[in-house]
């Protein structure tokens, strides 16, 4: 197998969480000369070990407070794991949130710009690509008026078309694909369908057992921070449904001293 | 530095965005920065030429000068401080060099410090005060000030995501520093006073007289002070850029 294109190596992350409230630097210092500083530790993941090669769409399941948007965070670059390593290869386009990164006060237009320079694009590279961008969106006039009166579909349509204006080498999707009319839907497939074939290596977060079964080569299913199974979509998300079904599997996070 | 070099076009729409937002609710615009330090020396002049009657040879000249210093340091150092904050939701989500934040604040703290000298000229026109050329010198009175408050609003910033509370608590500082940096008091009247040393060794005296000097004192300021306040403003920038790529990892941890 070629080098992976996203590799990570025995990653755990961990949230340190005051168990007093220390917003301030007051609170802080009273715990810090009374000695009654302690934290909560919550491992939002344990020893993951993943290696994605190229053009590989890996599906990720699991239930809430497994740690599937602090993964995304990780391999995203968001995030610095605590332990373990993280490496990956080439341009990510992040989409953990559609509506990220907008100014409401300012144009479609002017956001696109915003938007696309926050996704690590120069000017030069969004003068050539607004045209597209912009009736991908589908948002006609409404490109120049202010997105604060836009419909929450409306931005995050322009927020995908943005996204995904240009091919990335690897596309992190978290849960997005939840919004906009049927129509756009379709579109949006038509473009994820078009950048696999591109070759763009996809990680899939998604609490739809159809929908990563439709779309990934590989799937992914994480528990309480830890990876339960890896390996034939069909094969972890008809065990990933049986055991939610079954026994419930403890959704609590884990927390230890 | 290579990836701030990298997001330059990003840095340029957050200045913009920065200055079209501060502008366009007011009724008179970009008036605005020029008129409000233009009425804080009027205020001060009628306090201290009539309250407080110390002598000073055109002092309109020397407090606007002051003001218009002491203004850019602390708008820059407050807006630096929430920068991180206000961006939380991008710095959660996105892979963003976190500095390009604090350094558009500095950039369009500093186009206004710029907009804001046009009044000051008029004045120096107004006055008659002598205008040398030495005036040709403040591009690098201007660079020093914005190293210097530069490294300020680095070490900071991060440091007001951790506690909420340093915002408040420099508010106060500043208004300490803003008393004990000859900004509207001439350094003759504090000399005799026994805190005098306070004032003397104050860094931002060093870095504001190498702004001030060559407007009201027409001269260019002596090569000691000049690399005094150069050495200051380096020293500021190390400090708060080794502070800000130390916490960096940490932040996102605590939106």
């Amino acid at each position: 197998m070629a080098d992976p294109v996203i590799q990570l190596e025995s990653v755990g992350l961990c949230y340190r969480l005051a168990k007093q409230r220390l917003g301030s630097l007051k609170e802080y210092f009273i715990h810090l000369v009374k000695g009654s500083l302690t934290y909560e530790k919550l491992w939002a993941l344990r020893d993951v070990d993943l290696a994605v090669a190229a053009g590989e769409v890996v599906g990720v399941i699991g239930p809430n407070g497994a740690g599937k948007s602090t993964l995304a965070k990780v391999i995203t670059g968001v995030l610095k794991p605590t332990l373990g390593s993280r490496r990956v290869a080439g341009v990510i386009a992040p989409i953990l949130e559609l509506t990220t990164g907008f100014d409401y006060e300012l144009t479609g237009l002017e956001n696109v710009y915003l938007n696309a320079l926050l996704l690590g694009r120069s000017r030069r590279e969004i003068d050539r690509q607004v045209d597209g961008i912009v009736r991908f969106s589908g948002l006609g006039d409404f490109i120049n008026s202010p997105i604060r009166n836009y419909s929450s579909g409306m931005v995050a349509r322009l927020g995908f078309s943005i996204a995904t204006a240009w091919v990335p080498d690897v596309l992190i999707l978290d849960e997005v694909l939840a919004v906009g009319d049927v129509r756009f839907l379709d579109r949006c497939q038509e473009r994820l369908d078009a950048f696999r074939k591109a070759g763009t290596t996809t990680v899939l977060i998604s609490h739809q057992p159809q929908m990563l079964l439709e779309y990934s080569t590989r799937c992914l299913w994480l528990d309480r921070g830890r990876v339960t199974a890896d390996g034939e979509p069909a094969e972890v998300l008809g065990r990933y449904s049986a055991a939610m079904h079954g026994t419930a599997s403890a959704m609590e996070p884990v927390v230890t001293e | 530095m290579k990836e701030l070099y990298r997001y330059r076009d990003l840095i340029r729409m957050l200045v913009a965005r920065d200055l079209k937002v501060r502008y366009r609710r007011s009724v008179i615009g970009f008036l605005w920065t020029m008129l409000q330090p233009l009425l804080t020396m009027v205020v001060l002049h009628l306090v201290f030429s009539s309250i407080f009657r110390f002598n000073v040879v055109n002092y309109p000249v020397y407090v606007l000068s002051g003001v218009l210093f002491w203004n850019f340091f602390n708008q820059t150092i407050v807006s630096s401080m929430n920068s991180l904050r206000q961006n939380a939701g991008i710095l959660q989500k996105l892979p963003v060099p976190m500095a390009v934040f604090p350094v558009s604040t500095m950039l369009s703290g500093v186009i206004n410090l710029v907009l804001a000298m046009v009044p000051l000229f008029a004045i120096l026109v107004v006055t008659g005060h002598p205008m040398g050329p030495s005036l040709a010198f403040l591009p690098v009175a201007i660079l020093i000030a914005a190293t210097f408050t530069l490294g300020a609003g680095l070490l900071l910033s991060p440091l007001a995501v951790f506690f909420t509370d340093v915002v408040e608590l420099v508010g106060v500082v500043m208004i300490l520093l803003m008393y004990l940096t000859p900004i509207f008091y001439p350094l003759s009247i504090v000399r005799a006073h026994e805190l005098f040393w306070v004032v003397r060794y104050n860094p931002i005296r060093s870095i504001l007289e190498v702004f001030r000097d060559p407007i009201y004192l027409s001269k260019v300021p002596p090569l000691t002070h000049l690399s005094l306040a150069a050495g200051l403003a380096v020293a500021a920038l190390i400090v708060g850029a080794v502070v800000f790529r130390r916490s960096s990892d940490r932040i996102p941890f605590f939106f």
